[in-house]
């Protein structure tokens, strides 16, 4: 999803680009605890194994590979444009029918991007589905699971309001991906809407350590919403992290003020903050008293 | 039957005790009574005999009875409300609803099917399960504190009738409301994790994309030389003809 802003390039940088990955990845960070914390699920009595060193290792490494499929980020692709293709009108046949039929092909290895479904008219015309209606009925046909046919009432402007204040925004975004396409409207609207109120209420720690905090990342460094992520960094001493956030936000915004601003100074690590804090941020007095204190931290534990 | 047998039981139950006595003169003096006060009677006068005198309910005394709880609770709008209320902390305390109900059956196994329904019509059965014993306790999906009651607190799975002791009807009310309350992200559970990757998104397929159209086709002509776009009015009459009776 890119937005115009001003005078920034518009096609440099995508999120699928492998920096960009690589920096999302990083400050996404990898939490164990976190990801394979106690879930709701059928009860098992424990199991218990006897290690050596050596095989405690081999299960750690083990765990970290799972966790890293489990942290793959879902894709971030620009809304799509309707479907609005005729493809024969047939006015002999008007008035033969009161009911539109779609014609679905059901072969089995065909991808779902590549299967045709066409729709006739009562009034003879043959155009090709829209989104809604292939998406339907392609559910019906090959079902996946955990989507339904109707989207649920979560998704509702209600409904979702009571999801923030229970702090589960990560089950509503797991449940939007199951749900919805990565290039629908519902999709983009409902990770906006969430991605607003964690920026809104500061709670970065609900997604950090899952697959959407780098979605998150993106949206807040398009819309150039960086400062309270930043702040929230800076209080949990993460410089490295905030470093890499203020990289990204000069590559994807090579023309804003602070990007020029490092350019010319050619600013490295904690400096690129003091740049940042000094031209583009709104709360810059408070980023730059978070670089004293961790400052001062830093020289008190090396004394 | 019931007057020779009734007058028997009294002149044995006499010396037991006078309240005994009291209840049974005053059932011989009555002659209807209705079936609902039976829940509430001191727990006494619990005789078998009791039964038989009490005849079905006329519309006309449920209408004038005021406190009759089962055809409109105070807190049917508001169901949530019965469970912060002091009558639900008296009767309940901090236990689940079902918590000290048990059924009644022959030998230890019980039946792997609860009763389908406690409630037929006016007459109530004995010994009701937890949910139809008290009219207060409605099963909504918006009523999360009762719902939660109902699930597993760590394996988030919904229990079992053999488990709570509920009629199969409440069951499948209970199962409805707990689906429809997770629906609406009322009540949290474990959402499975699914994983769409491997997908292209590019659209470029003629399936999505945009199929060019044919630069030279207007509206009257046809697509291809070979596509009759003007049928034979004769036959299309004929068609139509047979199909009368289905045409708009």
């Amino acid at each position: 999803m890119r937005i115009c802003g001003g005078d920034d390039d518009i096609a440099t940088v995508q999120f699928s680009d492998e920096k960009v990955q690589d920096i999302l990845i990083r400050i996404t960070g990898m939490d164990l605890q976190k990801i394979f914390r106690p879930v709701k699920e059928e009860l098992k009595p424990p199991t218990y194994k006897l290690m050596t060193d050596q095989q405690l290792g081999e299960a750690r490494q083990k765990a970290i590979e799972e966790a890293k499929l489990k942290l793959k980020m879902p894709p971030v692709l620009p809304e799509r444009k309707p479907i609005n293709d005729i493809l024969s009108q047939d006015k002999f046949l008007a008035g033969m029918e009161t009911a539109k039929y779609v014609f679905t092909d059901i072969t089995f290895q065909t991808p779902h991007r590549e299967r045709f479904v066409v729709v006739r008219e009562p009034d003879g015309t043959l155009r090709k589905a829209s989104w809604e209606e292939r998406e339907r009925m392609i559910q019906v046909y090959f079902p996946k699971p955990g989507r339904k046919l109707t989207p649920s009432p979560i998704f509702q402007e209600g409904n979702l309001k009571v999801v923030y204040q229970q702090d589960r925004h990560e089950d509503l975004l797991d449940l939007c991906i199951a749900q919805f396409e990565p290039d629908s409207s519902e999709y983009h609207k409902v990770h906006r809407l969430a991605y607003e109120d964690i920026d809104k209420r500061a709670k970065y720690e609900l997604l950090r350590s899952s697959r959407h905090f780098g979605s998150l990342v993106w949206h807040l460094v398009m819309v150039r919403r960086v400062d309270g992520l930043l702040v929230d960094m800076l209080q949990r001493e993460l410089i490295n992290e905030a470093v890499s956030l203020v990289t990204l936000f000069h590559m994807v915004h090579p023309r804003s003020e602070s990007a020029k601003e490092a350019g010319r100074l050619e600013a490295k690590g904690v400096e690129l903050l003091k740049v940042y804090a000094s031209t583009e941020s709104q709360r810059g007095g408070y980023i730059e008293l978070a670089l004293q204190a961790h400052q001062q931290m830093l020289q008190e534990n090396a004394l | 039957m019931a007057a020779p047998s009734l007058s028997m039981l009294s002149r044995a139950f006499s010396r037991i005790s006078p309240v005994l006595l009291q209840c049974i003169r005053q059932t011989e003096l009555a002659t209807q009574r209705t079936l609902v006060s039976t829940w509430f009677q001191p727990p006494c006068v619990y005789i078998h005999s009791n039964r038989l005198l009490f005849t079905t309910v006329s519309k006309y005394e449920k209408s004038a009875d005021v406190d009759t709880e089962e055809i409109s609770s105070r807190y049917k709008d508001r169901p949530w409300d019965y469970l912060e209320s002091e009558e639900y902390a008296d009767r309940y305390g901090s236990k689940p609803v079902w918590f000290n109900y048990r059924r009644n059956h022959k030998g230890g196994i019980p039946p792997q099917q609860t009763r389908k329904t406690c409630i037929r019509g006016d007459k109530i059965c004995g010994n009701p399960c937890p949910i139809c014993r008290d009219p207060n306790v409605i099963i909504h999906y918006q009523n999360v504190k009762l719902l939660q009651q109902f699930v597993h607190p760590h394996s988030g799975e919904v229990y079992e009738h053999t488990r709570t002791g509920v009629c199969m009807k409440q069951q499948k009310l209970l199962k409805k409301a707990i689906d429809s309350a997770r629906d609406h992200g009322l009540l949290p559970f474990q959402v499975p994790f699914v994983d769409h990757s491997g997908e292209d998104y590019s659209n470029s397929h003629d399936a999505v994309g945009c199929t060019p159209s044919r630069p030279s086709v207007t509206a009257d002509e046809p697509w291809y030389p070979w596509y009759l776009a003007q049928a034979d009015e004769s036959e299309v009459a004929k068609v139509k003809k047979i199909y009368k009776a289905y045409l708009k």
